[in-house]
């Protein structure tokens, strides 16, 4: 009984406070509430632009695809290094074929001597299979 | 007031006119805001002004708070914008406060340094108005400077919990995720609160 007697009481307090701050807020001076009206309208002209929402879904989706990209590219070497790779290797291979002596000559037949071998064929061709110990 | 209204599409001007639906839904989500800010903002003042006491200040603090609800939480659905706001406003009081004590630590280092013109009272303010005031209305003016002054005189969370509660008519949940705090914690928040402000004000009149 007194239970219900103080939460009665104290309903009626709340209603009462309720009640006077209810009718301070709405019996603000005309300043304030000017000044109020100001804040909102500067509040509302401070309000991002909507964006589409497929764009607000996809742009951080393509920023973090991009971050990665770019950590890849500054972190990640370059391929193979320079003297592994045979593309890049390629120039020097050439020089080192051209400037060997004991290579096969690649200049055509410029350089051929023919009576040479013309000697050897007919050797082989007459000649008697050398002698044992000569 | 014509200015101002200009703002109010100041962001929708920004979409291209061929994409007319995407106008129309920003025209709506601005008015949207608008009608919230507007259906809180006397309330926000309010509950700024008894916890700092002081008018520029609780000014100052509610158009920080709608700035930052609608530059950084406008795209968010709008039954959030409540609990942020309200939680947002709490924030900026406390900074304020904080502001407050360090000003007047500092202050109290220089003794020769005079009573700030901005906090000085204008002997105008303090002068009888002029019109003779009825008699209910001044037991009113006097009962809520009364209850005023017991609620400012309350623990930040015992305050904040009544005025979200009593004041703002937030229900338990909602008070709660404006709190950050159980639904459990508000209540007993707010029955502090309640025989706190009836101890010190017995039963008052409006």
């Amino acid at each position: 009984m007194r239970g219900e007697k103080t939460e009665a009481a104290s309903s009626e307090f709340e209603r009462r406070a309720r009640a006077l701050l209810l009718r301070s807020a709405e019996e603000l001076p005309g300043a304030v509430r000017s000044r109020l009206t100001q804040a909102r309208y500067a509040a509302l002209a401070a309000r991002p632009a909507h964006l589409p929402s497929f764009a607000r879904r996809w742009v951080p989706v393509g920023a973090a695809v991009a971050a990665v990209l770019a950590l890849l590219i500054v972190y990640v070497p370059h391929g193979r290094g320079p003297l592994e790779n045979p593309v890049a290797n390629a120039g020097l291979e050439d020089i080192e074929l051209l400037t060997d002596n004991d290579a096969v000559p690649l200049n055509g037949d410029q350089d051929v001597d023919y009576d040479f071998y013309e000697w050897a064929a007919t050797e082989a061709a007459g000649a008697a299979p050398p002698a044992v110990g000569s | 007031m014509a200015a101002f209204a200009s703002l109010e599409y100041q962001t929708v001007d920004l979409i291209p006119s061929g994409k007319a639906h995407l106008r129309d839904t920003t025209q709506d989500a601005t008015r949207s805001l608008e009608a919230f800010l507007a259906s809180v903002e006397r309330k926000a003042f309010r509950i700024a002004q008894i916890a700092l006491r002081h008018e520029a200040d609780a000014l100052d603090v509610v158009q920080d708070a709608m700035m930052q609800l609608s530059s950084r939480y406008a795209l968010r659905p709008a039954q959030e914008w409540k609990p942020l706001f309200y939680r947002i406003l709490e924030n900026r009081v406390r900074d304020m406060q904080r502001r407050r004590n360090v000003r007047s630590r500092v202050m109290a280092f220089m003794p020769w340094r005079g009573e700030d013109e901005e906090d000085a009272v204008d002997p105008v303010d303090l002068a009888m108005d002029g019109a003779a005031q009825p008699p209910a209305q001044l037991e009113s003016d006097e009962a809520m400077a009364a209850l005023e002054q017991a609620i400012a005189g309350l623990p930040a969370r015992q305050r904040q919990a009544f005025l979200l509660r009593n004041f703002e008519g937030m229900d338990v949940a909602e008070t709660a995720a404006t709190m950050k705090c159980s639904q459990g914690s508000v209540k007993t928040h707010y029955f502090r609160a309640l025989q706190a402000l009836r101890s010190k004000l017995g039963e008052f009149r409006t």
